[in-house]
Protein backbone atom coordinates (compact mmCIF):
# COMPACT_ATOMS: atom_id res chain seq x y z
CA UNK A 1 0.00 0.00 0.00
CA UNK A 2 2.83 2.30 0.98
CA UNK A 3 4.98 1.34 -1.83
CA UNK A 4 2.35 2.01 -4.15
CA UNK A 5 1.61 5.28 -2.54
CA UNK A 6 4.97 6.22 -3.42
CA UNK A 7 4.78 5.18 -6.96
CA UNK A 8 1.60 7.45 -7.24
CA UNK A 9 3.55 10.29 -6.17
CA UNK A 10 6.45 9.59 -7.75
CA UNK A 11 4.18 9.73 -11.13
CA UNK A 12 2.93 12.92 -9.80
CA UNK A 13 6.14 14.31 -9.61
CA UNK A 14 7.01 13.30 -13.22
CA UNK A 15 4.36 14.60 -14.17
CA UNK A 16 5.03 18.14 -13.07
CA UNK A 17 7.84 17.82 -14.00
CA UNK A 18 6.88 18.04 -17.77
CA UNK A 19 5.55 21.40 -17.60
CA UNK A 20 6.67 24.79 -16.90
CA UNK A 21 4.50 25.90 -14.26
CA UNK A 22 1.56 25.60 -12.69
CA UNK A 23 -0.41 27.72 -14.70
CA UNK A 24 1.24 25.45 -18.03
CA UNK A 25 0.04 22.49 -16.32
CA UNK A 26 -3.48 23.49 -15.76
CA UNK A 27 -3.86 25.11 -18.79
CA UNK A 28 -3.07 22.18 -20.79
CA UNK A 29 -4.93 19.25 -18.80
CA UNK A 30 -8.33 21.62 -18.93
CA UNK A 31 -8.23 22.48 -22.82
CA UNK A 32 -7.05 18.78 -23.02
CA UNK A 33 -10.14 17.46 -21.38
CA UNK A 34 -12.40 20.34 -23.20
CA UNK A 35 -10.91 18.76 -26.48
CA UNK A 36 -11.68 15.05 -25.23
CA UNK A 37 -15.20 15.98 -24.27
CA UNK A 38 -15.83 17.77 -27.60
CA UNK A 39 -14.65 14.83 -29.27
CA UNK A 40 -16.82 12.60 -27.51
CA UNK A 41 -19.71 14.77 -27.35
CA UNK A 42 -20.05 15.70 -30.72
CA UNK A 43 -19.30 12.25 -32.13
CA UNK A 44 -15.96 13.01 -33.39
CA UNK A 45 -16.14 16.67 -33.82
CA UNK A 46 -19.16 15.55 -36.30
CA UNK A 47 -21.47 17.99 -34.76
CA UNK A 48 -19.64 21.19 -33.88
CA UNK A 49 -22.00 24.37 -34.22
CA UNK A 50 -19.32 26.44 -36.10
CA UNK A 51 -21.96 29.60 -35.02
CA UNK A 52 -20.69 29.65 -31.38
CA UNK A 53 -17.00 29.02 -32.39
CA UNK A 54 -16.22 32.86 -31.45
CA UNK A 55 -17.88 31.74 -27.96
CA UNK A 56 -15.35 28.55 -28.11
CA UNK A 57 -12.31 31.36 -27.44
CA UNK A 58 -13.66 33.24 -25.89
CA UNK A 59 -13.89 30.72 -23.02
CA UNK A 60 -10.41 29.29 -23.63
CA UNK A 61 -9.09 32.77 -23.06
CA UNK A 62 -11.25 32.58 -20.21
CA UNK A 63 -9.43 29.58 -18.82
CA UNK A 64 -5.91 31.35 -19.22
CA UNK A 65 -7.22 33.84 -16.86
CA UNK A 66 -8.93 32.29 -14.51
CA UNK A 67 -5.71 30.23 -13.78
CA UNK A 68 -3.42 33.42 -14.02
CA UNK A 69 -5.71 34.81 -11.34
CA UNK A 70 -7.09 31.52 -9.08
CA UNK A 71 -3.38 30.18 -9.18
CA UNK A 72 -1.52 33.35 -7.73
CA UNK A 73 -4.15 33.95 -5.56
CA UNK A 74 -3.60 30.51 -4.48
CA UNK A 75 -0.01 31.19 -3.54
CA UNK A 76 -1.07 33.18 -0.60
CA UNK A 77 0.44 31.51 2.66
CA UNK A 78 -3.40 31.90 4.09
CA UNK A 79 -4.80 30.58 1.36
CA UNK A 80 -3.11 27.74 0.45
CA UNK A 81 -3.55 26.53 4.03
CA UNK A 82 -7.58 26.89 3.89
CA UNK A 83 -6.90 25.23 0.50
CA UNK A 84 -4.71 22.13 1.71
CA UNK A 85 -6.70 21.22 4.80
CA UNK A 86 -9.78 22.05 3.18
CA UNK A 87 -9.88 19.84 0.42
CA UNK A 88 -8.43 17.11 2.94
CA UNK A 89 -11.91 17.42 4.96
CA UNK A 90 -14.02 17.62 1.73
CA UNK A 91 -15.96 14.34 2.21
CA UNK A 92 -17.28 15.76 5.59
CA UNK A 93 -20.90 14.54 6.45
CA UNK A 94 -21.82 17.84 6.66
CA UNK A 95 -20.40 19.24 3.26
CA UNK A 96 -23.78 18.47 0.89
CA UNK A 97 -25.96 20.53 3.15
CA UNK A 98 -22.96 23.33 3.76
CA UNK A 99 -22.83 23.52 -0.04
CA UNK A 100 -26.57 23.32 -0.83
CA UNK A 101 -26.44 26.45 2.17
CA UNK A 102 -23.96 28.33 0.46
CA UNK A 103 -24.00 27.63 -3.04
CA UNK A 104 -27.63 27.05 -4.22
CA UNK A 105 -30.48 28.48 -1.62
CA UNK A 106 -27.55 31.68 -0.42
CA UNK A 107 -29.15 31.20 3.02
CA UNK A 108 -26.49 33.89 4.25
CA UNK A 109 -27.47 36.47 2.33
CA UNK A 110 -30.99 35.54 3.51
CA UNK A 111 -30.17 36.80 6.55
CA UNK A 112 -28.55 39.38 5.30
CA UNK A 113 -31.58 40.76 3.66
CA UNK A 114 -34.84 39.44 1.96
CA UNK A 115 -34.29 42.15 -1.19
CA UNK A 116 -30.67 41.33 -1.35
CA UNK A 117 -31.45 37.40 -1.81
CA UNK A 118 -34.04 37.85 -3.66
CA UNK A 119 -31.73 39.79 -6.60
CA UNK A 120 -29.13 37.42 -5.92
CA UNK A 121 -30.86 34.53 -6.44
CA UNK A 122 -32.43 35.64 -9.93
CA UNK A 123 -28.91 36.93 -10.69
CA UNK A 124 -26.92 33.50 -9.79
CA UNK A 125 -29.51 31.37 -10.73
CA UNK A 126 -29.81 32.86 -13.84
CA UNK A 127 -26.15 33.26 -14.93
CA UNK A 128 -25.69 29.23 -13.63
CA UNK A 129 -28.44 28.05 -15.38
CA UNK A 130 -27.31 30.31 -18.39
CA UNK A 131 -23.71 28.47 -18.17
CA UNK A 132 -25.66 25.17 -18.08
CA UNK A 133 -27.07 25.89 -21.36
CA UNK A 134 -24.57 27.57 -23.00
CA UNK A 135 -21.10 25.75 -22.30
CA UNK A 136 -22.68 22.07 -23.90
CA UNK A 137 -24.20 24.04 -26.74
CA UNK A 138 -20.79 26.03 -27.35
CA UNK A 139 -18.55 22.36 -27.02
CA UNK A 140 -21.24 20.22 -28.20
CA UNK A 141 -21.67 18.15 -24.94
CA UNK A 142 -25.70 19.20 -25.71
CA UNK A 143 -27.27 19.05 -29.65
CA UNK A 144 -30.51 18.68 -30.84
CA UNK A 145 -31.46 15.96 -34.48
CA UNK A 146 -34.31 15.68 -35.68
CA UNK A 147 -35.26 11.80 -36.68
CA UNK A 148 -38.95 12.22 -37.46
CA UNK A 149 -40.86 14.98 -39.01
CA UNK A 150 -42.04 17.11 -35.68
CA UNK A 151 -39.51 15.27 -32.71
CA UNK A 152 -36.23 15.99 -31.27
CA UNK A 153 -34.37 14.46 -30.43
CA UNK A 154 -31.63 15.60 -27.17
CA UNK A 155 -28.27 14.23 -27.49
CA UNK A 156 -25.91 14.68 -24.77
CA UNK A 157 -22.45 13.42 -24.60
CA UNK A 158 -23.29 11.74 -27.91
CA UNK A 159 -25.89 9.89 -26.35
CA UNK A 160 -29.44 10.10 -27.43
CA UNK A 161 -30.88 10.95 -24.09
CA UNK A 162 -34.40 11.78 -24.96
CA UNK A 163 -36.86 12.77 -28.26
CA UNK A 164 -39.64 15.07 -27.93
CA UNK A 165 -41.94 16.80 -29.49
CA UNK A 166 -41.41 19.98 -31.36
CA UNK A 167 -43.79 21.79 -29.91
CA UNK A 168 -44.11 19.97 -26.50
CA UNK A 169 -43.15 21.80 -23.32
CA UNK A 170 -39.58 20.25 -22.97
CA UNK A 171 -38.89 21.70 -26.32
CA UNK A 172 -40.52 25.18 -25.73
CA UNK A 173 -38.28 25.10 -22.52
CA UNK A 174 -35.33 24.00 -24.27
CA UNK A 175 -35.66 27.03 -26.92
CA UNK A 176 -36.68 29.28 -24.26
CA UNK A 177 -34.22 28.76 -21.45
CA UNK A 178 -31.39 31.37 -22.42
CA UNK A 179 -34.58 33.82 -22.58
CA UNK A 180 -36.19 32.84 -19.16
CA UNK A 181 -32.96 33.41 -17.23
CA UNK A 182 -32.45 36.49 -19.24
CA UNK A 183 -35.26 37.54 -17.79
CA UNK A 184 -34.18 36.24 -14.41
CA UNK A 185 -31.21 38.24 -14.73
CA UNK A 186 -32.08 41.43 -15.83
CA UNK A 187 -34.99 41.46 -12.99
CA UNK A 188 -32.23 40.82 -10.26
CA UNK A 189 -29.81 43.47 -11.75
CA UNK A 190 -32.80 45.97 -12.11
CA UNK A 191 -32.81 45.03 -8.28
CA UNK A 192 -29.45 45.46 -7.76
CA UNK A 193 -29.34 49.02 -9.46
CA UNK A 194 -32.00 50.07 -7.63
CA UNK A 195 -30.82 49.16 -4.37
CA UNK A 196 -26.95 50.87 -5.09
CA UNK A 197 -29.23 54.38 -6.33
CA UNK A 198 -31.52 54.38 -3.40
CA UNK A 199 -30.01 52.30 -0.30
CA UNK A 200 -27.49 55.10 1.47
CA UNK A 201 -25.42 51.94 2.67
CA UNK A 202 -24.66 50.61 -0.70
CA UNK A 203 -23.81 53.91 -2.02
CA UNK A 204 -21.47 54.99 0.69
CA UNK A 205 -18.94 52.00 -0.28
CA UNK A 206 -19.76 51.53 -4.39
CA UNK A 207 -17.44 52.38 -6.93
CA UNK A 208 -18.39 52.61 -10.66
CA UNK A 209 -16.05 50.25 -11.96
CA UNK A 210 -16.39 48.15 -9.39
CA UNK A 211 -19.66 47.79 -8.54
CA UNK A 212 -22.04 48.85 -11.24
CA UNK A 213 -19.44 48.11 -14.49
CA UNK A 214 -20.53 44.08 -13.63
CA UNK A 215 -24.47 44.57 -13.69
CA UNK A 216 -24.33 46.96 -16.68
CA UNK A 217 -22.52 43.83 -18.52
CA UNK A 218 -24.66 41.27 -17.51
CA UNK A 219 -27.54 43.87 -18.20
CA UNK A 220 -25.64 44.36 -21.98
CA UNK A 221 -25.63 40.39 -22.18
CA UNK A 222 -28.88 39.90 -21.00
CA UNK A 223 -30.43 42.55 -23.14
CA UNK A 224 -29.06 41.71 -26.47
CA UNK A 225 -29.69 38.09 -25.77
CA UNK A 226 -33.15 38.70 -25.30
CA UNK A 227 -32.97 41.00 -28.70
CA UNK A 228 -32.28 38.30 -30.78
CA UNK A 229 -35.29 36.48 -29.55
CA UNK A 230 -37.23 39.33 -30.86
CA UNK A 231 -35.57 39.96 -34.13
CA UNK A 232 -36.08 36.61 -34.73
CA UNK A 233 -39.87 36.22 -33.82
CA UNK A 234 -41.06 39.87 -34.34
CA UNK A 235 -38.29 40.90 -36.91
CA UNK A 236 -38.43 37.94 -39.37
CA UNK A 237 -34.55 38.37 -38.70
CA UNK A 238 -33.57 41.31 -39.43
CA UNK A 239 -30.64 42.74 -37.62
CA UNK A 240 -30.03 39.12 -36.38
CA UNK A 241 -26.51 39.08 -37.98
CA UNK A 242 -25.23 42.56 -36.30
CA UNK A 243 -26.99 42.00 -32.56
CA UNK A 244 -25.70 38.34 -32.72
CA UNK A 245 -22.27 39.71 -33.00
CA UNK A 246 -23.11 42.23 -30.44
CA UNK A 247 -24.17 39.88 -28.21
CA UNK A 248 -21.59 37.46 -28.87
CA UNK A 249 -19.00 40.17 -28.46
CA UNK A 250 -20.74 41.74 -24.65
CA UNK A 251 -20.78 37.47 -23.81
CA UNK A 252 -17.18 36.96 -24.36
CA UNK A 253 -15.97 40.32 -22.43
CA UNK A 254 -17.33 39.89 -19.44
CA UNK A 255 -16.27 36.31 -19.43
CA UNK A 256 -12.75 37.13 -19.67
CA UNK A 257 -13.67 40.24 -17.02
CA UNK A 258 -14.98 36.84 -14.76
CA UNK A 259 -11.90 36.48 -12.60
CA UNK A 260 -10.67 39.93 -12.26
CA UNK A 261 -13.49 42.20 -10.95
CA UNK A 262 -16.29 41.66 -8.56
CA UNK A 263 -17.52 38.53 -10.46
CA UNK A 264 -14.47 36.86 -9.30
CA UNK A 265 -16.61 35.93 -5.93
CA UNK A 266 -18.56 32.99 -8.32
CA UNK A 267 -15.47 31.21 -8.44
CA UNK A 268 -14.30 31.95 -5.29
CA UNK A 269 -17.30 31.25 -3.33
CA UNK A 270 -16.88 27.21 -2.69
CA UNK A 271 -14.01 28.01 -0.86
CA UNK A 272 -16.64 29.17 2.03
CA UNK A 273 -17.22 25.32 2.57
CA UNK A 274 -14.23 24.09 2.86
CA UNK A 275 -14.01 27.31 5.19
CA UNK A 276 -17.00 25.53 7.07
CA UNK A 277 -15.43 22.38 6.96
CA UNK A 278 -11.98 23.63 8.13
CA UNK A 279 -13.52 25.14 11.37
CA UNK A 280 -15.77 22.35 12.18
CA UNK A 281 -13.37 19.60 11.99
CA UNK A 282 -10.90 21.39 14.06
CA UNK A 283 -13.14 22.43 16.59
CA UNK A 284 -14.39 18.73 17.47
CA UNK A 285 -10.78 17.87 17.87
CA UNK A 286 -9.33 20.38 20.37
CA UNK A 287 -10.41 24.02 21.04
CA UNK A 288 -8.25 26.26 22.47
CA UNK A 289 -8.50 28.02 25.72
CA UNK A 290 -7.66 31.30 25.94
CA UNK A 291 -4.68 31.90 27.69
CA UNK A 292 -6.34 34.75 30.32
CA UNK A 293 -9.54 33.49 31.12
CA UNK A 294 -9.54 29.67 29.93
CA UNK A 295 -12.68 30.35 27.55
CA UNK A 296 -12.48 28.40 24.26
CA UNK A 297 -13.09 30.63 21.73
CA UNK A 298 -11.29 28.70 18.23
CA UNK A 299 -9.88 25.67 17.56
CA UNK A 300 -6.48 25.18 18.19
CA UNK A 301 -5.06 24.01 15.07
CA UNK A 302 -6.82 27.52 13.54
CA UNK A 303 -4.75 29.46 16.20
CA UNK A 304 -1.83 27.79 15.52
CA UNK A 305 -2.06 27.98 11.58
CA UNK A 306 -2.65 31.75 12.12
CA UNK A 307 0.11 32.38 14.01
CA UNK A 308 2.31 30.55 11.59
CA UNK A 309 0.39 32.62 8.18
CA UNK A 310 1.60 35.70 10.32
CA UNK A 311 5.35 34.02 11.08
CA UNK A 312 5.32 33.76 7.30
CA UNK A 313 4.24 37.66 7.01
CA UNK A 314 6.95 38.78 9.49
CA UNK A 315 4.47 39.82 11.67
CA UNK A 316 4.86 38.22 15.40
CA UNK A 317 2.78 39.24 18.40
CA UNK A 318 4.29 37.74 21.07
CA UNK A 319 3.00 39.15 24.85
CA UNK A 320 5.07 39.99 28.05
CA UNK A 321 3.58 37.11 29.38
CA UNK A 322 5.43 34.76 26.80
CA UNK A 323 2.28 33.56 25.06
CA UNK A 324 1.02 34.40 21.45
CA UNK A 325 -1.78 37.42 21.45
CA UNK A 326 -3.61 35.12 19.14
CA UNK A 327 -3.74 32.60 22.07
CA UNK A 328 -6.06 35.29 24.44
CA UNK A 329 -10.01 35.01 23.20
CA UNK A 330 -10.94 38.72 21.83
CA UNK A 331 -12.51 40.24 24.50
CA UNK A 332 -9.55 39.75 27.05
CA UNK A 333 -7.35 40.89 23.49
CA UNK A 334 -8.93 43.84 23.56
CA UNK A 335 -8.70 44.61 27.90
CA UNK A 336 -4.89 43.22 27.39
CA UNK A 337 -4.34 46.12 25.31
CA UNK A 338 -6.29 48.58 27.62
CA UNK A 339 -3.86 47.36 30.38
CA UNK A 340 -0.84 47.72 28.12
CA UNK A 341 -2.21 51.65 27.65
CA UNK A 342 -3.14 52.23 31.64
CA UNK A 343 -0.90 50.06 32.98
CA UNK A 344 -3.47 48.74 34.82
CA UNK A 345 -4.15 44.91 34.31
CA UNK A 346 -7.96 44.91 32.69
CA UNK A 347 -7.83 41.63 32.09
CA UNK A 348 -6.93 39.91 35.03
CA UNK A 349 -10.34 41.76 36.46
CA UNK A 350 -13.02 39.30 36.47
CA UNK A 351 -15.40 41.19 35.13
CA UNK A 352 -17.74 40.80 31.70
CA UNK A 353 -17.05 43.22 29.43
CA UNK A 354 -20.36 45.97 29.39
CA UNK A 355 -22.37 48.18 27.67
CA UNK A 356 -20.58 46.95 24.12
CA UNK A 357 -23.22 47.28 22.01
CA UNK A 358 -24.97 50.40 21.05
CA UNK A 359 -28.82 49.94 19.96
CA UNK A 360 -28.75 51.77 15.69
CA UNK B 1 -4.72 67.51 3.25
CA UNK B 2 -4.60 64.04 4.95
CA UNK B 3 -5.79 64.15 8.54
CA UNK B 4 -5.99 61.17 11.04
CA UNK B 5 -8.04 60.11 13.80
CA UNK B 6 -6.17 60.76 17.13
CA UNK B 7 -7.06 59.28 20.57
CA UNK B 8 -6.25 61.11 23.78
CA UNK B 9 -7.39 57.62 25.83
CA UNK B 10 -7.73 59.41 29.41
CA UNK B 11 -10.47 62.34 28.30
CA UNK B 12 -12.71 59.31 28.03
CA UNK B 13 -15.84 59.76 29.96
CA UNK B 14 -17.68 56.77 28.84
CA UNK B 15 -20.24 58.20 27.51
CA UNK B 16 -19.98 55.43 24.46
CA UNK B 17 -21.46 58.66 21.97
CA UNK B 18 -18.95 57.06 19.70
CA UNK B 19 -20.47 53.46 20.00
CA UNK B 20 -24.04 55.05 18.84
CA UNK B 21 -22.79 57.29 16.06
CA UNK B 22 -20.83 54.20 15.08
CA UNK B 23 -24.24 52.28 14.07
CA UNK B 24 -25.22 55.21 12.06
CA UNK B 25 -22.70 55.24 9.53
CA UNK B 26 -23.47 54.50 5.73
CA UNK B 27 -23.06 50.86 5.75
CA UNK B 28 -22.69 49.70 9.46
CA UNK B 29 -25.94 48.35 9.09
CA UNK B 30 -26.89 49.74 12.37
CA UNK B 31 -24.24 47.80 14.53
CA UNK B 32 -21.16 49.71 15.87
CA UNK B 33 -17.76 48.26 15.22
CA UNK B 34 -15.79 50.03 18.29
CA UNK B 35 -15.43 49.26 22.01
CA UNK B 36 -15.49 51.19 25.37
CA UNK B 37 -13.80 49.54 28.60
CA UNK B 38 -13.55 50.37 32.24
CA UNK B 39 -10.11 50.44 32.90
CA UNK B 40 -10.57 48.90 36.65
CA UNK B 41 -13.83 48.29 36.77
CA UNK B 42 -14.62 47.23 40.45
CA UNK B 43 -12.79 50.42 41.65
CA UNK B 44 -13.36 53.98 39.49
CA UNK B 45 -15.08 54.65 36.15
CA UNK B 46 -12.08 55.56 34.42
CA UNK B 47 -12.74 54.49 30.73
CA UNK B 48 -11.40 54.28 27.34
CA UNK B 49 -12.08 53.30 23.78
CA UNK B 50 -10.84 50.44 21.61
CA UNK B 51 -10.96 51.07 17.66
CA UNK B 52 -9.40 49.18 14.99
CA UNK B 53 -5.96 51.39 15.09
CA UNK B 54 -5.57 50.90 11.01
CA UNK B 55 -1.98 49.13 11.18
CA UNK B 56 0.22 49.96 8.38
CA UNK B 57 0.80 46.17 8.04
CA UNK B 58 -2.66 44.86 9.04
CA UNK B 59 -2.43 41.15 10.14
CA UNK B 60 -6.40 40.82 9.55
CA UNK B 61 -5.87 41.18 5.86
CA UNK B 62 -2.51 39.26 5.51
CA UNK B 63 -3.99 36.37 7.35
CA UNK B 64 -7.34 36.79 5.19
CA UNK B 65 -7.38 33.69 2.72
CA UNK B 66 -9.83 35.34 0.20
CA UNK B 67 -8.13 39.08 0.14
CA UNK B 68 -11.40 40.01 1.20
CA UNK B 69 -9.80 42.91 3.79
CA UNK B 70 -8.67 45.94 1.51
CA UNK B 71 -6.62 48.55 2.42
CA UNK B 72 -7.66 52.33 0.93
CA UNK B 73 -5.36 54.41 -0.48
CA UNK B 74 -6.21 57.05 2.96
CA UNK B 75 -4.59 54.25 4.35
CA UNK B 76 -8.00 52.82 6.28
CA UNK B 77 -8.12 49.29 6.68
CA UNK B 78 -11.34 48.04 5.68
CA UNK B 79 -14.16 45.74 6.48
CA UNK B 80 -14.62 42.55 4.51
CA UNK B 81 -15.63 42.60 1.03
CA UNK B 82 -18.97 40.92 1.87
CA UNK B 83 -18.87 38.94 -1.67
CA UNK B 84 -15.43 38.08 -0.71
CA UNK B 85 -15.52 37.42 2.69
CA UNK B 86 -15.70 33.42 3.45
CA UNK B 87 -16.31 33.09 7.17
CA UNK B 88 -13.17 31.70 8.32
CA UNK B 89 -12.57 33.87 11.01
CA UNK B 90 -8.65 33.95 10.56
CA UNK B 91 -8.75 38.17 10.63
CA UNK B 92 -10.65 37.70 14.05
CA UNK B 93 -8.19 35.38 15.68
CA UNK B 94 -5.20 37.46 13.96
CA UNK B 95 -5.66 41.26 14.86
CA UNK B 96 -3.71 42.03 18.36
CA UNK B 97 -6.63 44.16 19.62
CA UNK B 98 -9.08 41.93 18.90
CA UNK B 99 -11.42 44.02 17.24
CA UNK B 100 -13.13 42.52 13.88
CA UNK B 101 -16.50 41.26 14.95
CA UNK B 102 -17.92 38.51 13.22
CA UNK B 103 -21.72 37.54 11.96
CA UNK B 104 -22.31 34.03 12.47
CA UNK B 105 -25.70 33.89 11.06
CA UNK B 106 -24.36 36.22 7.93
CA UNK B 107 -21.18 34.65 7.66
CA UNK B 108 -19.55 37.79 7.57
CA UNK B 109 -16.60 39.47 9.36
CA UNK B 110 -16.80 43.32 9.75
CA UNK B 111 -14.94 46.16 11.53
CA UNK B 112 -14.36 49.79 11.12
CA UNK B 113 -13.80 51.18 8.25
CA UNK B 114 -12.72 54.56 9.77
CA UNK B 115 -16.33 55.41 8.17
CA UNK B 116 -14.87 55.66 4.60
CA UNK B 117 -17.55 57.39 2.88
CA UNK B 118 -16.56 59.96 5.18
CA UNK B 119 -12.73 59.80 5.51
CA UNK B 120 -11.98 59.62 1.96
CA UNK B 121 -13.51 62.87 1.21
CA UNK B 122 -12.17 64.48 4.56
CA UNK B 123 -14.90 64.29 7.01
CA UNK B 124 -14.47 63.54 10.32
CA UNK B 125 -15.55 59.39 11.23
CA UNK B 126 -18.50 59.33 13.07
CA UNK B 127 -17.17 58.29 16.41
CA UNK B 128 -14.94 61.65 16.38
CA UNK B 129 -17.65 63.95 15.18
CA UNK B 130 -19.77 62.97 18.07
CA UNK B 131 -17.01 62.89 20.85
CA UNK B 132 -17.48 65.18 23.31
CA UNK B 133 -14.78 65.24 25.67
CA UNK B 134 -12.02 65.11 22.49
CA UNK B 135 -11.07 61.76 23.19
CA UNK B 136 -11.32 60.77 19.50
CA UNK B 137 -10.06 63.70 17.50
CA UNK B 138 -9.48 64.44 13.58
CA UNK B 139 -6.61 66.61 13.30
CA UNK B 140 -4.07 66.71 10.66
CA UNK B 141 -0.32 65.45 11.06
CA UNK B 142 0.97 69.34 11.49
CA UNK B 143 -2.06 69.41 14.29
CA UNK B 144 -0.96 66.48 16.04
CA UNK B 145 2.43 67.71 15.73
CA UNK B 146 1.65 71.08 17.93
CA UNK B 147 -0.15 68.96 20.55
CA UNK B 148 3.34 67.57 20.87
CA UNK B 149 4.88 70.22 21.60
CA UNK B 150 1.86 71.01 24.45
CA UNK B 151 3.04 68.66 26.30
CA UNK B 152 6.43 67.57 27.58
CA UNK B 153 6.68 63.74 28.14
CA UNK B 154 10.25 63.88 27.24
CA UNK B 155 10.63 60.54 26.53
CA UNK B 156 10.40 60.03 22.53
CA UNK B 157 7.36 58.18 23.19
CA UNK B 158 4.56 60.56 23.19
CA UNK B 159 2.11 58.77 20.28
CA UNK B 160 2.03 55.40 21.01
CA UNK B 161 3.72 52.90 19.09
CA UNK B 162 5.98 49.81 20.59
CA UNK B 163 5.92 48.68 22.94
CA UNK B 164 2.13 50.05 23.85
CA UNK B 165 1.10 48.87 20.29
CA UNK B 166 2.11 46.26 18.29
CA UNK B 167 3.60 48.29 15.07
CA UNK B 168 3.06 51.44 13.22
CA UNK B 169 -0.80 52.47 12.96
CA UNK B 170 -2.38 55.12 10.96
CA UNK B 171 -4.62 55.98 13.70
CA UNK B 172 -2.23 58.17 16.39
CA UNK B 173 -3.08 56.89 20.30
CA UNK B 174 -1.69 59.47 22.89
CA UNK B 175 -0.57 57.89 26.22
CA UNK B 176 -2.52 58.25 29.19
CA UNK B 177 -0.39 60.32 30.77
CA UNK B 178 -2.67 60.59 33.87
CA UNK B 179 -3.28 57.13 34.72
CA UNK B 180 0.43 56.42 34.13
CA UNK B 181 1.19 58.80 36.79
CA UNK B 182 3.02 61.51 34.01
CA UNK B 183 2.46 65.09 34.40
CA UNK B 184 0.67 66.71 31.40
CA UNK B 185 2.15 70.36 31.27
CA UNK B 186 -0.56 72.28 29.33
Amino acid sequence: MQAKAAVNQKSGNILNNAFASHFAKSMFLSVTALAILSFIGTRMFTHVDLNLYGYMVGTIVFIGGFFYRFIAWGERPPTKLILKKGLKLLFRKSTPKTSVEHLATYNFIWNRGIYRWTQHVLIGWGCILSCFVTFPLVFGWMYFTMDDNGYYNIIAMGMKVMTVPADGIIANLSYNALNITAVMVIAGVCMALYRRLKNMQARAEQKFLYDFMPLYMLLLVSITGLALTFMNIFLHGAGQPAMSLIHQWSVIITLIYLPFGKLAHIPFRPMSILARNYREHYAEQGMKECKVCGDQFVSAEQSKDVVDVLCVNDIEFKAKEGHHLAEMCLPCRRKYRIAQFSGFPTHEVKVKEANQNAKG
Amino acid sequence: MKKRLYLELENCIGCRSCLAACTQCGGHEERNRNYVYDVNPLVNRQTMPLMCLHCENPACARSCPAQAIQIHETGAVLSALVEKCIGCQNCTIACPYGIPKFDQEQNLMYKCDLCIDRTKDGIPPMCASVCPSNTLQWLTDEEIENKKKQFNLDNGKWVTSMPYLEGETNVKVNLPGILQGITKLF
